[in-house]
């Protein structure tokens, strides 16, 4: 039995006001009050729109449908040309598909006529359409409503031994939460001999493996990381590469983030893109090239890659510029790498980037942010130090794409329950997907984060994912203001997987995000984020 | 006020409370977006505009879900809701598949509507109306995630609900201690009604039995026009139009609306004398516009012989069960939660 999970809540909306007119978030308790006004009903349909503004949004539904039946143009063209985004807004959806229709200036004449008194007709109409029944506001807090688990069940040949080592892996998981060591080390020895009658190669019997290894490191090594993290960087760099290959979580990433920084920077001649991770600048080819395409001619791009300093002498972040720049140099576009060594995001300081004044920045940021969160109670918390230089950078935008998972609960036994069903969906996930040498190598790389989330602890744990809408609370509190992924954003990810990936794979839209899982569970989630221009952000307390 | 063909917004306002008014009139917008003249649909503006929930094992009002792949074949889901219980307040992964505990646990296998193109198992407003059926008739809800159309046309919607049919008939976890038996209601609305009723006759044929048929405004039609037809076309939200296409992309290509499929007992329909035909729970709702069609379903049951209790629902829309908010809403939950009940 191969389960799955997830942590998140689709359709769920975000605290932060999504497309409105308003520059920085509303202070907490202005957005508590907005909360509280939303309408119940539509809520469970996963639409936000204020009861206050119902009657508003009904009107302007009319004038869309009026629009719709009068426009001249083939409707599905229009639908397929305009970008549509965070359709559970339903106000700015409808307004912004009223703009593009009542746009052109062949507006039909019997649109335009009259409005004031197609208006008061409107009125009317639904004073006496009130309903009778009274209206019950469900008070819908979407910031309390605690993570939920979401679970797959895939019926598989060894169900019963599946079960059971799923059964005794929670046990062990539980015994090491009490303490009771002595009791975790003999469930580890049951499960060893379990493991033994269970098929190993794929299913329960594969992903279980991984986690009696982690247990056994956690109760027989410690929590000090060790081996887990003691990878170099080449091992690591090779891993990742491998990791990118075999499933379609990195290339969605890295698609996504590129079709976002790319409107970001339309208009704009000089930009400068800072990457968090370069590792083998993998994601930066598409990008240079859909600059070099575009109308009106590319930008002088400059690269900034982070990454960890090479031990040998050797400066791999430059011979990744180097290739880069060949690249841009085929394809005339100008172009200016840098490398930034750091071990740790957090020791890297603004200055190191250099960024001009007047340039256009976009921050890229794949599946880093997580490793901030570990606290140290002697310092400044590593995240808010870091979201907060990002926010003196001013940059268009902050591409952020993070495991969707909650990894980085304090309870060990229900991080390891977590963890348990993300890993066996993204284990099943890699079944499906073709056949290569390297899958193997892309196990040992998802092997090594299920090692860091179940056996490290303190400053060794930095594999410490949280879901979209923690990380919502969390950069809206720093000054951000999300930048929605529309429609056309999904459309080509769901293309390209259909090229370029197993059945199984599915994009979905959450409330201005896009996230990519397996099935029905959401494994990755992409977003984007611009700093909020005035005033002083909200520090969370 | 105005001819059938222009739109006439007034009318449908009178009728429903707001915010009904508000979640129906953005489906009909949005679908208008998604049909193509040449009878392809815009699946990915479609995917991303359906507001989706994921499963949830932390118990919500008493109910609990998960999801299954039943084929993985033809990557079929279902989304499984249960009732949480008293000694199980907060179920582990390793009890989803946890026996039922009763004499008699209805089965609730749900299809939902969509007219065979829109919606998933997972959107927002049926897994809400799935998780209400668990608390009104104490049941399992089992909802379907069949293909649909116009990519997987005429049979697939039924094959897919026939393997869930089996796969829960097949669930020992799922056996209701009187007689170790699955004890199977079929439901659904709109098109999930239309399947509905087509595999209660598979199973029927099949030799097992389905203790009833609960069809919510189910879709049927024919070829030929209706004064219902005529008489509501583009009213109240739905168009004969849109109903066109919505047939012409379920229906092999080539066939008209008197395909079985759509019409079962017109003129190519087959008689259900002599079938082991469950009883059905027939809700219309007096301002759609198939209504006759839907009548007429429930005219063929009656001569048939068989036993079909219709609800008509005089001033209700289509939709109107989505959003508890009205006294029609209430009226058919408490039938429903009677016709399951009733066999307890």
């Amino acid at each position: 039995m191969v389960l799955y999970d997830s942590a998140t809540l689709g359709g769920s909306c975000s605290g932060s006001s999504s497309s409105s007119s308003s520059s920085k978030p509303p202070p907490l308790q202005q957005r508590q009050q907005t909360q509280q006004d939303i309408d119940g009903f539509l809520a469970g349909a996963g639409y936000r729109v204020r009861s206050s503004e119902l009657r508003k949004v009904a009107q302007r539904l009319e004038r869309l449908e009026t629009a719709m039946v009068n426009s001249p143009a083939d409707l599905s063209q229009l639908a397929s040309d305009t970008i549509h985004y965070n359709p559970s807004d339903l106000a700015s959806w409808v307004d912004s598909l009223l703009s593009e229709l009542t746009q052109p200036p062949t507006c039909p004449s019997e649109f335009i006529m009259d409005p004031v008194s197609n208006q008061t007709v409107v009125s009317d109409a639904w004073t006496t359409a009130e309903p009778h029944m009274p209206q019950v506001h469900q008070n819908i807090s979407y910031e309390q409503q605690s993570l939920n688990n979401q679970l797959t069940v895939v019926p598989a040949m060894e169900e019963d031994s599946g079960i059971r080592l799923v059964h005794m892996l929670m046990t062990c998981a539980e015994c090491v939460q009490r303490g009771d060591f002595s009791l975790a080390t003999s469930c580890l020895e049951d499960m060893q001999g379990l493991l033994t009658r269970v098929n190993t190669v794929c299913g329960i019997g594969k992903v279980a493996g991984h986690f009696i290894d982690a247990l056994s490191r956690r109760i027989f090594q410690g929590i000090g990381g060790g081996s887990v993290n003691g990878g170099s960087a080449y091992e690591n760099e090779l891993l990742y590469h491998h990791f990118y290959e075999a499933c379609p979580y990195l290339k969605f990433a890295h698609f996504t983030a590129n079709q976002a920084i790319l409107e970001a920077f339309d208009g704009h001649d000089c930009v400068h893109v800072v990457d968090f991770n370069l590792m083998h600048g993998l994601q930066w080819p598409a990008l240079i090239q859909a600059l070099a395409l575009r109308p009106g001619g590319p930008p002088l791009l400059r690269l900034t890659g982070i990454g960890p300093p090479s031990p040998d002498g050797r400066d791999s972040l430059r011979e990744i510029g180097l290739r880069l720049a060949e690249l841009a140099r085929s394809v005339n576009v100008r172009f200016a790498f840098r490398g930034v060594a750091a071990s740790r995001l957090e020791d890297v300081k603004p200055w190191m980037l250099q960024v001009n004044p007047k340039e256009s920045v976009a921050v890229n940021s794949i599946m880093q942010l997580h490793r901030l969160l570990g606290s140290d109670p002697n310092r400044n918390s590593p995240i808010e130090t870091v979201l907060s230089w990002i926010r003196s950078l001013n940059p268009k935008i902050m591409t952020v794409v993070e495991q969707e998972a909650n990894h980085n609960q304090p309870g060990f036994l229900d991080r390891f329950t977590e963890a348990l069903h993300y890993y066996s969906t993204m284990f099943d996930s890699l079944e499906a997907c073709t056949v290569q040498p390297n899958k193997a190598l892309a196990e040992i790389y998802i092997q090594r984060e299920i090692a860091n989330v179940v056996s490290c602890e303190g400053s060794a744990r930095v594999e410490r994912h949280e879901p979209l809408s923690k990380w919502r609370t969390r950069l809206s509190g720093a000054g951000f203001r999300p930048l929605h992924l529309g429609s056309n954003a999904y459309k080509q990810a769901s293309m390209l997987l259909t090229l370029f990936s197993a059945e199984g794979y599915s994009v979905e839209e959450n409330d201005g995000c896009l996230t990519l899982g397996w099935h029905s569970r959401p494994l990755i989630a992409a977003s984007a984020w611009q700093a909020v221009s005035d005033g002083t952000a909200d520090f969370p307390a | 006020m105005a001819g059938s063909n222009e739109v006439n917004l007034n009318e449908c306002k009178m009728v429903v409370p707001l915010n009904t008014w508000v979640l129906i009139s953005s489906f009909k917008l949005a679908y208008n977006l998604l049909r193509r003249p040449d009878g392809t649909f815009n699946r990915h503006l479609a995917e991303f505009l359906d507001r989706k929930v994921p499963a949830n094992l932390n118990p919500v009002d008493g109910v609990f879900s998960f999801d299954v792949l039943i084929d993985r074949a033809t990557g079929l889901l279902c989304r499984i809701y249960r009732p949480a219980t008293a000694e199980e307040p907060e179920p582990n992964i390793v009890e989803l598949e946890k026996p039922v505990v009763g004499d008699v646990v209805p089965v609730i296998i749900f299809f939902h509507g969509g007219s065979f193109a829109h919606s998933s198992a997972n959107s927002a407003i049926y897994d809400t109306l799935c998780r209400r059926l668990v608390g009104i008739c104490k049941a399992v809800v089992v909802s379907v995630n069949y293909r649909r159309a116009p990519e997987n046309r005429y049979p697939c919607a039924y094959d897919d609900g026939w393997t869930a049919f089996k796969w829960v008939n097949s669930r020992s976890w799922l056996q209701s201690r009187k007689d170790s038996k699955v004890h199977i209601y079929l439901a659904g609305d709109s098109s999930g009604g239309n399947i509905a009723h087509h595999v209660a006759a598979r199973a029927v044929e099949s030799g097992i039995d389905v203790l009833g048929n609960i069809l919510l405004n189910p879709m049927f039609g024919g070829q030929e026009r209706t004064e219902s037809e005529k008489r509501l076309d583009g009213k109240y939200f739905v168009t004969l139009r849109d109903r066109d296409w919505y047939w012409r992309a379920f229906l092999p290509e080539g066939e008209n609306r008197d395909h079985p499929a759509c019409n079962p007992f017109g003129p190519n329909g087959r008689s259900l004398e002599g079938i082991k035909f469950p009883k059905s729970l027939v809700v219309v709702a007096g301002l759609d516009l198939i209504q006759d069609w839907q009548l007429a379903y429930v005219e063929g049951l009656r001569k048939a012989g068989k036993e079909v209790k219709l609800l008509y629902m005089e001033q209700a829309t289509i939709g109107f069960y989505l959003l508890p908010n009205n006294n029609h809403f209430h009226t058919v939950m408490d039938e429903i939660s009677e016709f399951v009940s009733s066999d307890c």
